[in-house]
């Protein structure tokens, strides 16, 4: 590449990042923000910051003044960890169910497979927010209204299509020899996919969980449906039903604070998960 | 390779839980929205009777519906090809080594990685502010050219479709990258002797290679964009009045209680659905691609 060509490519770089970040800038210079320079202020930076609209969240007590008006606490810590036990249930019971699934369809190959894998992958497509109301007399059928796992359950089977593809892909890809070099030093199938198959595709599977946290993150009306107790919700269930006119500052601050972890999360795993990928691409996906 | 029973067996149990669970979330739904469409449930009578095709003829009299299936349909177009327009670009832009490209990388990444269930939240609050803060003004202007030129209520939905982008652009360039990758160096190479200009080879060898995974990032775009506009929707409590097929059907069965037609609506979108999934199936599943 020639110097000029290399430059230009820099410039264009920086320009996505800039144009990637931007909200996510706007949003955090917001928060930081006193009521006074919320108003008066720039838009663009912020002059004298606070962490008031952070601290918030974190307040103890069951109300507190914000101006004239008297609001709720926020179980901020409560809603994170509830969001957490969700993720954590919704990406295990994901990979529990998709990963058999993906080995009897790219390796076992039963009767009719090519159409097994193309039902469950159009499943996805479904919106669920049109099987709203039915999925909600489910849940209240199953008594699991107010509870997480009808949230863990429905997250994860909108995640699995994708999921088993993924890995059902990759292991479709797998030179045969490595599988059957195991058989015929006298291990089983399941045998040999645990300890040969399953570790190889470690990077499909961080690709399958981290999608799978995309796809949790995502939902912002199940869980505020589903979830009314205060102290039972989620971050986006909780920060969904605050009084938004008066403090959209301090929602605004939730959402940075809720989204720090896993965008921590996401950084650590983002190599494993574009070569989980493209492991996945090789040879036609 | 021999196929046994014994073989088949096992891959069916295998399969079990995933299908259970699909099953468990989803066939008592669907089976409730057909049912319902050929009936008069609703809360302002009483029981529910067998109406045949009522409700869809209805629902196909009512030039509401064909307002909201052709805002749906620009909405899906636009966002769609927005997103494979940008994530494209910025695929390529990754694919090319530089000093720079980890960083930039992670900056990419960071839209998608960012919940967007609650994100899409501030994202809405910023561009509509509620109450008069230090942008306003602009805020107000926009949202006044936009409003005047498509409607009451459209730049509360553009907002929600630029969120949509952002987010969704950020997914499918991670997504190309790594299909990028997955293609093998040297048919590029051959391609940079064979073509005159860098926007022939980009026609003629890098979209066709990609096909495959940009047929994938259409279908999976589909549902992200569903998702966001019904966050917001249910987040303002309906304030985006311009209807969408899917929350019109929202508000038909849970503010106003007419099941039956709710049903319908909701269920006017699949055969444009099938449709989709023939075509994309055709483009990244191609029957005899693969020796079994």
């Amino acid at each position: 590449m020639s110097v000029r060509g290399r430059w230009r490519h820099a410039l264009l770089l920086s320009v996505i990042a800039l144009y990637s970040l931007f909200p996510i800038y706007f949003i955090t210079v917001q928060s930081l923000k006193t009521p006074e320079e919320d108003v008066f202020g720039s838009p663009l930076w912020v002059a004298d910051p606070t962490f008031e609209n952070y601290t918030e969240l974190f307040e103890s007590g069951e109300a507190r003044v914000r101006g004239y008006a008297i609001l709720p606490k926020v179980p901020f810590v409560i809603w994170l960890a509830n969001s957490a036990v969700v993720l954590a249930a919704s990406v295990v019971l994901t990979l529990a169910c998709a990963v058999p699934a993906a080995y009897a369809l790219g390796r076992l190959r039963p009767p009719g497979w090519r159409w097994w894998r193309r039902v469950l992958f159009a499943t996805y497509v479904i919106p669920q927010t049109i099987l709203f109301i039915p999925m909600y007399q489910v849940v209240l059928a199953f008594g699991l209204d107010d509870s997480p796992a009808a949230l863990v359950v429905i997250y994860s089977a909108m995640a699995l299509p994708f999921c088993v593809w993924l890995l059902s892909a990759y292991y479709a890809n797998l030179p045969r020899e490595i599988e059957e070099s195991a058989l015929v030093e006298g291990a089983t199938r399941l045998g040999a996919f645990r300890r040969i198959m399953l570790p190889m595709s470690r990077n499909v599977l961080v690709a399958s969980g981290l999608f799978t946290l995309g796809t949790v993150g995502q939902d912002f009306m199940l869980a505020s449906v589903f979830l009314l107790d205060r102290y039972k919700q989620t971050v986006a269930a909780g920060l969904g039903v605050m009084d938004v006119s008066l403090e959209e500052l301090v929602a605004v601050a939730g959402v940075n604070m809720a989204a720090i972890p896993v965008v921590i999360l996401c950084a650590l795993f983002a190599r494993g998960y574009v070569r989980g990928l493209t492991a996945a691409m090789l040879e036609g996906a | 390779m021999k196929r046994g029973v014994a073989d088949t067996r096992l891959a069916y149990g295998l399969m079990a839980p995933a299908l259970v669970l699909i099953i468990a979330v989803m066939a008592y739904p669907v089976a409730w929205e057909v049912w319902t469409s050929f009936t008069n449930f609703s809360v302002r009578s009483e029981g529910r009777a067998f109406v045949g095709l009522a409700n869809y003829r209805a629902m196909l009299g009512d030039p509401l519906f064909w307002w909201a299936l052709a805002v749906t349909i620009v909405y899906f177009l636009v966002t769609t090809t927005a997103k494979l327009a940008l994530g494209l670009g910025m695929a390529l832009l990754l694919a090319r080594p530089s000093r720079l490209r980890a960083l930039v990388f992670l900056a990419v990444f960071l839209p998608w990685a960012y919940p967007g269930g609650v994100t899409v939240v501030a994202w809405y609050w910023m561009l509509n502010p509620p109450l008069i803060t230090s942008y306003s003004l602009v805020a107000g202007t926009l949202k006044h050219a936009v409003d005047s030129t498509l409607g009451p209520g459209a730049w509360a939905f553009v907002s929600v479709a630029l969120f949509n982008v952002w987010r969704g652009g950020s997914f499918t360039a991670v997504f190309l990258l790594a299909g990028l990758n997955a293609i093998p160096t040297e048919l590029f190479d051959y391609a940079a002797l064979e073509t005159r200009s860098a926007w022939q080879r980009l026609r003629h060898v890098t979209v066709p290679l990609l096909r495959p995974f940009l047929a994938l990032a259409v279908f999976l775009s589909f549902t992200g964009a569903f998702a966001d506009l019904a966050n917001v929707w249910m987040l303002t409590g309906g304030r985006i009045v311009f209807p969408v097929i899917g929350t019109y059907a929202y508000w038909l069965g849970i503010r106003q209680g007419q099941f039956g037609e709710a049903a319908a609506w909701s269920l006017s979108l699949v055969p444009l659905l099938a449709l989709a999934l023939l075509v994309l199936f055709r483009w990244f599943d191609p029957p005899a691609e693969r020796p079994a």
